[in-house]
């Protein structure tokens, strides 16, 4: 036997654990010829011997009889919660499968409802603005509207009033239909008003509007108009246009559209 | 009909499980010296060890449908929690482990004195206090191996199915822990050599 060989079951030699009676005499003989060998084994004989004494020593030691008072007891507290224990396993997945589905039809609901809100709120907002309350003099460069909400202008109080609508735009509406359509421009039957699609104002990421946001009426200069490609009667220059300008949450406006 | 008392342990966790709380003392009184004596071997402290003790068996109260049969015994279950129980505890609260006790050592007198004369029970006292501190300072991994192994004299197997690894790392840690606690004491028995010269030397300065 060599050393490395004695190295690999000296542990098992020195606890006296069951080996080859011809391996275990090779090793003993093996000891008697390398003194390093001889001191590795007696270290491990002496170290066996010590752990031997230390579980001696802790063989006795048990937990205090206070602890099987205290288990015993709280088994009894657990019984009283026994029909809910019983059922645990069964009741607890079943009650987190229907607390996962109510979940994700409540998000679901709840991101229909902020995603459908933006398209809801011009409806809002647009029915009962009446010419008549418009201010005459709101002159507001386009190019401020592009700042934050103290940049944009007025706000101007809804009143649900059908009925002081404005005719001559209506009429206009009807009589120019497929050009309206061709420029983009969609009619509200309900008001009377006609409106551009809403236009961007700068850079305008969808994501901004999912958190919700505020359309808010404002009376421009008809030269704004042109600022977007739209056609301007020159005859009519210095008279204003309504608009809306649809603000985000962060009060920055991100779109703007033209009523009539 | 059989006692209760014959019961298995498996049988026992069931009827303790279905609320017999007969079973459940039973099944305390058998296991609960392993469970203690590991935790006090891992941790030094018989305070730790009493706390861990009435975790796991409060586990075992609440959890005791986790354990499968087909995955080891009742006492490899047990002696497994326990082992995360006393892992959490070096991990977590490292401040709270003292390297003796006033228990060890009521203990150590109880029993040398009863089957030794004085100077040889010192020296066995020492001896034990001596591989005591060597185990303790053992790594987790090596210090597990010990205890199991050799202090609660388990076979590879019953170790390798509590600690969840192969019997091979079982075999090789031992190994290595063993190398380690011959090292350890050697040391340590040098520094005694050399205070005891140094003391000497003082002496007839």
């Amino acid at each position: 036997m060599n050393c490395q060989k004695f190295e690999s079951i000296v542990g098992e030699l020195a606890r006296g654990r069951i080996i080859g009676a011809d391996i275990r005499q090779d090793a003993l003989v093996h000891t008697g010829d390398c003194p390093r060998c001889a001191l590795r084994f007696r270290n491990e004989d002496m170290l066996t011997r010590a752990l031997q004494m230390l579980a001696l020593e802790t063989e006795s030691a048990q937990a205090p009889n206070r602890i099987e008072g205290h288990l015993l007891q709280a088994f009894r507290e657990q019984k009283l919660l026994q029909p809910v224990y019983l059922v645990n396993g069964r009741l607890r997945y079943w009650v987190s499968a229907a607390a996962a589905v109510l979940l994700i039809v409540a998000s679901v609901i709840a991101i229909r409802w902020r995603t459908e809100r933006p398209v809801a709120q011009p409806a809002t907002f647009a029915v009962g603005h009446t010419e008549g309350r418009v201010p005459e003099k709101l002159p507001v460069a386009i190019d401020r509207l592009r700042g934050p909400t103290d940049n944009v202008v007025k706000y101007l109080p809804t009143s649900r009033k059908p009925g002081r609508r404005s005719e001559s735009f209506v009429a206009k509406a009807r009589s120019t239909e497929t050009q309206k359509k061709a420029n983009g421009v969609a009619a509200n039957n309900v008001t009377g008003e006609i409106a551009t699609e809403f236009m961007p104002l700068g850079y305008l990421n969808a994501a901004n509007l999912q958190d919700g946001g505020q359309m808010v009426r404002v009376a421009l200069p008809r030269s704004a108009m042109a600022s977007f490609g739209l056609p301007v009667n020159m005859d009519r220059y210095n008279e204003t246009v309504k608009a809306d300008v649809l603000l985000g949450v962060d009060g920055v406006a991100h779109a703007i559209r033209f009523v009539q | 009909m059989k006692a209760k008392s014959d019961f298995s342990d498996s049988e026992l966790l069931r009827s303790m499980l279905a609320g017999d709380e007969e079973a459940l003392a039973l099944l305390y009184r058998r296991r609960q010296a392993g469970v203690f004596r590991f935790a006090l071997q891992m941790c030094g402290s018989p305070a730790v060890a009493e706390d861990i003790t009435q975790e796991v068996f409060m586990f075992l109260m609440r959890q005791g449908r986790a354990f499968d049969p087909t995955r080891g015994s009742v006492n490899a279950f047990l002696m497994g929690v326990a082992r995360n129980y006393v892992l959490r505890r070096l991990y977590g609260e490292q401040f709270l482990i003292p390297l003796a006790d006033d228990f060890e050592e009521d203990s150590v007198l109880e029993h040398s004195d009863a089957d030794h004369g004085p100077l040889e029970n010192l020296m066995r006292a020492e001896t034990i206090e001596t591989v005591r501190r060597a185990v303790l300072s053992l790594p987790e991994r090596y210090r597990e191996v010990v205890v199991l192994c050799e202090l609660q004299d388990m076979s590879y197997v019953e170790a390798a199915e509590i600690l969840g690894c192969a019997i091979g790392t079982i075999r090789s840690r031992l190994h290595r822990a063993r190398a380690l606690l011959v090292e350890k004491l050697k040391t340590e028995g040098e520094e005694n050599t050399n205070a005891a010269t140094v003391k000497s030397a003082r002496c007839f300065a």
